[in-house]
């Protein structure tokens, strides 16, 4: 029972069948584990992050004389400011715990390979300008900790050759950071969350072209797939209530515990914080950059450990679906990087000393031996499993992935020869 | 992730470890109206006559409900709209510390472990040699010990003036956050209409999903 305006619609526009195509009807897989809920969440905390972030910005002032003020005035004079910002400080960790749950349900299930190398890369992209806006957004609130941290990362640019000095002067607009810095980086972090749903978008078309991977690591046959609608539906409005409980818990009840108390001190050029510290998304990150002790190798250990993960499609060689799930070298891999993650997290957040120096060495050293290990540690626990006898299911799953490639050539696996 | 998630609140634990000088006393922060107000006496009697509470005003003291005449004397001819402005110009603060007094509005929230820091650093001063006083927590400080708890003579004194601590924390921890009681009040609203809502979600999800097979 289509009415009148919907029809009308439909002649000039493609409403009812983009709806039927890409939504009700979309075929998704059924076996589906709660993992994949977290692109829909990162999705929609997105969306809250654009909104709280316009209300805020129609009460923010982008000047180093107020704009410490002006959160103070949001925080105690505006209606419901506290929430307001609250929501939107609380939504920048929440976008990066989710965001990276997202990208360890895809390393962990071995989503990044054929045909979804684009996906995977598109969402690198996506990470890259997240943190881009993180970054910029932390300096407005004009703190000790916003000028500091500016400080020390637009000064890494440092590093580029020839023209580094004169790089840091063009990203600051000043010799130092100062009010120039402030509103380019207010105009930046207003315009780049527009740019990364421009990014989603791609994403998303992406994915609707190979489909959504799933825990088996083979695309299915029909028959297993379900509509989007109602399924997935009410499956991700499900797991966006026990998010937004989590969330809200933070928001409500310990939203200053993601704010670093130098930042409700207002910014002071003439006075170094005793300890400059990122936000805790950043810190593996940054206790790489601090494990090499020059600072243009630094500085590329640093941006090799945040692109690494674009090479994966490469790296994994081994062609047994399902990632870690039937791979235990791949798994135990995969659990030894998780850990050296928090290693270096904690590496990151604590002051320098004898100790934590190695120990971010050693961490560092293994983040990239990780990765560098996998071509051949995949190819050999693929050759060993096969040696080994592989269990009746996974030899299932790989006979029915080798009909579909007979069907449809390309879908090549990671590994196969082109 | 959950992991994760602990380790950073064991982190966040470990601060005061490394951050001060002395490790902090822990106090739990006494945020009902009486104690506030008694701080605000104290404050705009011992603290007031160096530090700036800008954020704050004449009014929001009279909307916690400090008695109006009270507020009156406090605020001399300046209108009820009026900022917490210092009653020393920067000069003299220069001349007397050689350096400005900082702005008490976000004290309670701008230093590592937060209100015990602050009750740590009011009660932590010491009789030094050659009649100074030092502090345990901040032995650089510039600010005499305004509360006199390096000459407390004895017991019943000392636990007197740790009471006056108290109140002046409590003060600064409702001046640092005034909308804490609001936003905790809403937060249970909404958490709880949350479990309402993500339950009757589940059996949605439940009933739909019950259709396959």
């Amino acid at each position: 029972m289509k009415n009148k305006i919907v029809k009308w619609i439909d002649h000039r526009f493609p409403l009812t069948s983009f709806v039927k195509h890409e939504l009700t009807g979309y075929p998704t897989p059924r076996n589906l584990s709660y993992w994949w809920n977290f692109g829909f969440l990162a999705g929609f905390v997105l969306v809250l992050q654009v909104a709280t972030g316009i209300f805020l910005a129609m009460h923010y002032k982008a000047d180093i004389a107020l704009s410490f003020d002006s959160i103070q005035h949001i925080m105690r004079d505006v209606n419901y400011g506290w929430l307001l910002r609250f929501m939107h400080s609380t939504g920048a960790s929440a976008f990066f715990l989710v965001i990276y749950i997202h990208m360890a349900r895809t390393l962990y299930y071995g989503s990044y390979r054929a045909p979804r190398e684009l996906m995977w890369w598109t969402g690198q992209g996506l990470l890259l300008m997240l943190m881009a806006t993180a970054f910029m957004g932390y300096l407005l609130p004009w703190g000790q900790m916003s000028f500091w941290g500016a400080t020390v990362i637009t000064n890494l640019f440092r590093a580029t050759p020839y023209f580094g000095d004169q790089i840091v002067v063009w990203l600051r607009g000043d010799y130092t950071v100062g009010d120039a810095t402030l509103t380019r980086f207010f105009a930046l972090h207003y315009l780049f969350p527009f740019l990364i749903i421009g990014g989603v978008v791609v994403h998303l078309v992406a994915l609707h072209t190979v489909r959504s991977s799933n825990p088996s690591g083979i695309d299915l046959a029909d028959k297993d797939n379900i509509p989007f609608h109602p399924y997935f539906t009410s499956k991700d409005f499900y797991g966006l209530g026990i998010f937004l409980i989590v969330y809200c818990i933070f928001v409500f009840f310990f939203p200053n515990l993601l704010i670093e108390p130098a930042n409700n001190i207002p910014a002071n050029p003439m006075q170094t914080p005793t300890h400059i510290v990122p936000e805790w998304y950043f810190l593996p990150f940054y206790a790489v950059l601090r494990a090499v002790p020059n600072l243009v190798g630094g500085v590329v250990a640093m941006g090799l450990s945040v692109m690494v993960f674009a090479f994966m499609p490469y790296l994994d060689r081994s062609r047994i679906p399902g990632g870690a799930r039937y791979r235990p070298w791949y798994r135990a891999m995969f659990f030894l990087f998780a850990v050296d993650m928090l290693v270096l997290g904690y590496v990151g957040y604590v002051p320098p000393s004898n100790q934590t120096i190695v120990v971010g060495q050693a961490a560092t050293f293994l983040y990239f031996a990780l990765f560098a290990l996998l071509p051949f540690a995949s190819k050999k626990e693929e050759q060993w499993l096969i040696k080994r006898g592989l269990p009746p299911e996974v030899k299932a799953l790989m006979a029915g992935e080798a009909r579909e490639i007979s069907k449809f050539p390309h879908r090549r696996r990671s590994g196969d020869k082109p | 992730m959950k992991k994760y998630i602990t380790l950073l609140a064991l982190c966040c634990s470990a601060i005061p470890v490394w951050a001060v000088e002395a490790p902090l006393e822990n106090i739990r922060v006494d945020t009902g109206t009486a104690a506030v107000k008694r701080g605000a006496d104290t404050l705009m009697d011992v603290c007031h006559g160096c530090h700036t509470l800008k954020y704050i005003r004449y009014s929001d003291l009279a909307s916690l409900g400090i008695d109006k005449k009270k507020i009156d004397d406090w605020r001399g001819v300046q209108s009820l709209d009026a900022p917490l402005t210092g009653q020393m110009s920067d000069d003299a603060a220069m001349q007397t510390f050689g350096k400005l007094p900082p702005d008490l509005s976000l004290m309670a929230k701008a230093r590592e472990g937060g209100a015990n820091y602050v009750y740590s650093y009011l009660i932590g001063y010491y009789n030094a040699a050659e009649g100074m006083t030092g502090n345990h927590i901040f032995p650089e400080t510039k600010m005499p010990d305004v509360l006199g708890i390096s000459g407390a003579a004895d017991e019943a004194q000392r636990t007197e003036i740790q009471g006056k601590a108290r109140e002046v924390v409590s003060f600064l921890y409702w001046a640092a956050d005034p909308h804490e009681e609001e936003r905790h009040r809403l937060g249970y609203c909404v958490i709880a209409y949350l479990f309402v809502l993500t339950t009757l979600l589940y059996f949605v999800k439940a009933r739909i999903w019950s259709r396959l097979k």
